[in-house]
């Protein structure tokens, strides 16, 4: 009984922790630029795809995707803000979002056009016997895309806290005309905050790539997750994106163990909603002060 | 006389009007009041997602009709006339029935191909009967289209949920396996839904013990179904679903250590693509709806052949059942129009097509990749007939032909 809980919980950590990558992305972005970027699924279906090219079709070294993909997909993400989202900067919110969600389309059809196929499967970077941990075991594949993520994670948010791009990102964040005033260039910042969100989606993508395969409804997968996630956690909250992440993972994995396997994604929006009516903000908000 | 019905100022032309509208009548051809008929043309309007998550249906149909009709047309086409295809993408309900109005009202198509799948073919499946124009049912098993009965509507190599339900169970039985119980994995969505209640009647009847546990369609993740499936102690699985969630869910297995007899796949879960998924499916089993796998016999490869040179490159996944289903479609269209002779007419076509008896491409010099179908003016399903499937040395095969139960 214990291991078969076990094995439950381990698999919604490791799409729990995947989530909360993908809603960290979405959070970095909307924390700096007020902006929900509805492109961010795209961001982290073209990271799998770019795995599979590294992977599979050149058959590089798997560590190279690691490496390489966060730092091209944030290349792309910037670029994008850049050529797309630089010109709508004066936008109501409403033209931003829609223009976000658009681009997430308008990329995911080009994957499509471009490569005509179903699925694109990916091969694991672990292989081998799982480890037994109390008589629950875990494959090694779940341990690193849950401690990979999670790390990742984590150095994220050390990073947005305590660096000097994290200290910019916040100043725009809490007032945009302050912020400027400052010394902290818009465009720099925005386009930062874009490089970063395109970052953490992209290796989003190279640890879903083996246990999700790449297709072009993983970007609506992602996106969901991510928002979702990001809602419950609070979206204005690095912490609580990624626990956010975890605890979406963790119930959707439980229900369909033990409520009904059918209500394996019923109960993201279950959640969304009980989360939106109960405490808007979210489960685990930033605190705010302000020293007087 | 007649010239006086023709306005004053047309009067002298009169003859020559007259004369000219004799001369139109007499060269026209017989049937050329028929819709979407000409002297050198027969209109073929087809529907299917060429793009979105069903597009491994609709393109692989559009691009086998169009190759069977290419042979066709260099062949001289029927009675002189040459198959011309228009295919209109379509994925949702409402954009199937948009498309199929649009092909039998604007365009006046002579025959209607539904390869869209079941989720097309039951929003067009009202209309289709309505309107009453020729229509083939390509890739749809679900009932909507086929009751009530209707003589205009033709079900070509998929077979009803109820005899491929038969096929899936029998293949636990095969080389002389015995499962205690076995444990269904069904997506929530509309096809395997369909399969799903037919599979369970079959259990019944054979007083067979079994365990559901159902996901969502694009499921990744199915440790839960799983631990759910081990705690019933079943030891045989049946996925209903396509072959990416059947490919996660035998891998996830595995991982687990979960102890499986054998896995049965749905149709739509027999694919080579599954394979990269797995490293190594072999022992899986699953139906085709056609008598070969790609690959496993000179007429399949030729078939390969011909498509990748008309495509340029072959597609991952391709050629699939879709692919050689559409071809064989394109003939079977051919030879009910032959049949019905070159005075062609809706009411002859449905004639003859009721009656066509074993049609194939190779009755026309094609290449024989699916079912040969037959019809009678009370049963429009073409074929009963599966390719049970198998993956042995990393390629899928056909190592038995199910027959109608």
């Amino acid at each position: 009984m214990l291991a078969e809980l076990g094995l439950v919980l381990i698999a919604g950590l490791k799409f729990g922790s995947i989530y909360a990558l993908a809603a960290l992305g979405l959070v970095v972005v909307h924390k700096a630029t007020k902006t929900v970027n509805f492109a961010h699924g795209a961001f982290a279906m073209l990271g799998a795809f770019a795995t599979f090219l590294i992977v599979v079709h050149w058959q590089w070294r798997y560590w190279t995707a690691y490496l390489v993909i966060p730092l091209l997909i944030g290349a792309v993400a910037a670029l994008l803000e850049f050529v797309v989202l630089r010109p709508l900067r004066r936008a109501d919110l409403f033209t931003v979002v829609v223009a976000t969600i658009f681009l997430g389309i308008a990329l995911a059809e080009a994957f499509r056009l471009t490569y005509n196929t179903e699925l694109l499967a990916v091969p694991g970077l672990f292989a081998g016997q799982p480890f037994f941990v109390g008589g629950i075991f875990i494959t090694r594949e779940a341990l690193w895309v849950i401690t990979g993520t999670l790390a990742t994670a984590l150095a994220c948010i050390v990073v947005f806290r305590h660096g000097k791009i994290g200290r910019g990102m916040r100043a725009m964040a809490s007032n945009v005309t302050g912020a400027q005033l400052c010394g902290y260039s818009i465009d720099r910042v925005y386009m930062l905050a874009w490089f970063l969100g395109g970052a953490l989606a992209g290796l989003a993508g190279v640890f879903i790539a083996p246990i999700a395969g790449v297709s072009v409804e993983l970007s609506i997968a992602i996106i969901t997750a991510g928002f979702v996630a990001g809602v419950i956690g609070g979206f204005d909250s690095l912490t609580g994106a990624i626990l956010g992440g975890l605890l979406l993972g963790v119930a959707e994995s439980l229900a369909a163990a033990y409520v009904s396997s059918a209500m394996k994604n019923c109960i993201s929006f279950l959640l969304l909603f009980i989360v939106l009516m109960w405490r808007p903000q979210g489960l685990f908000p930033e605190r705010t002060g302000r020293r007087v | 006389m007649l010239a006086a019905y023709f306005p004053r100022r047309l009067k002298p032309m009169a003859p020559a009007l007259f004369a000219l509208g004799l001369v139109s009548l007499a060269g026209s051809p017989a049937g050329a009041q028929e819709r979407g008929i000409t002297a050198s043309e027969i209109l073929i309007g087809a529907i299917g997602a060429l793009t979105g998550p069903v597009a491994f249906i609709g393109t692989p149909g559009r691009d086998g009709m169009t190759m069977g009709f290419n042979e066709i047309n260099e062949r001289g086409g029927v009675c002189g006339r040459k198959l011309r295809l228009q295919f209109e993408h379509a994925s949702t309900p409402a954009e199937s029935v948009a498309a199929v109005k649009k092909l039998v009202e604007q365009d006046k198509v002579f025959v209607l191909v539904l390869a869209s799948g079941s989720t097309g073919a039951a929003a067009a499946a009202d209309y289709v009967r309505a309107a009453g124009v020729p229509t083939y049912n390509l890739y749809g098993s679900t009932p909507i289209i086929r009751e009530p009965f209707s003589k205009n509507v033709f079900h070509g190599a998929i077979v009803p949920v109820e005899v491929s339900a038969r096929g899936l169970i029998s293949m636990f039985y095969d080389d002389g396996y015995a499962p205690k119980k076995i444990g269904i994995l069904a997506g929530t969505y509309a096809f395997p839904q369909a399969t799903l209640k037919a599979v369970e009647e079959v259990l019944k009847e054979k007083k067979t013990e079994r365990a559901v546990e159902q996901f969502d369609q694009a499921a990744r993740d199915f440790t839960s179904q799983l631990v759910a499936l081990s705690r019933q102690n079943v030891d045989s699985i049946l996925v209903l679903g396509s072959f990416s969630e059947a490919g996660f869910a035998i891998k996830q297995a595995r991982e687990m250590g979960l102890a499986v007899g054998r896995w049965v796949l749905d149709g739509s879960a027999v694919s080579r693509a599954i394979i990269p998924i797995l490293g190594n499916a072999d022992g899986i089993r699953g139906y085709f709806n056609v008598p070969y796998f790609p690959g496993q016999t000179p007429s399949v490869r030729e078939f390969e052949a011909r498509l990748k040179s008309y495509l340029g490159s072959m597609p991952q996944g391709r050629p699939n059942n879709y692919d050689m289903i559409a071809y064989g479609a394109a003939y079977v269209i051919a030879l009910a129009a032959q049949a019905a002779g070159c005075e062609l007419t809706r009411d002859k076509l449905l004639n003859a097509w009721s009656n066509l008896k074993d049609a194939g491409p190779a009755k026309l010099g094609g290449l024989d990749v699916s079912f040969p179908e037959s019809y009678t003016p009370s049963d429009h399903q073409g074929n009963y007939r599966l390719g049970a499937a198998i993956v042995k040395g990393g390629e899928w095969q056909v190592y038995r032909i199910i027959e109608r139960p």
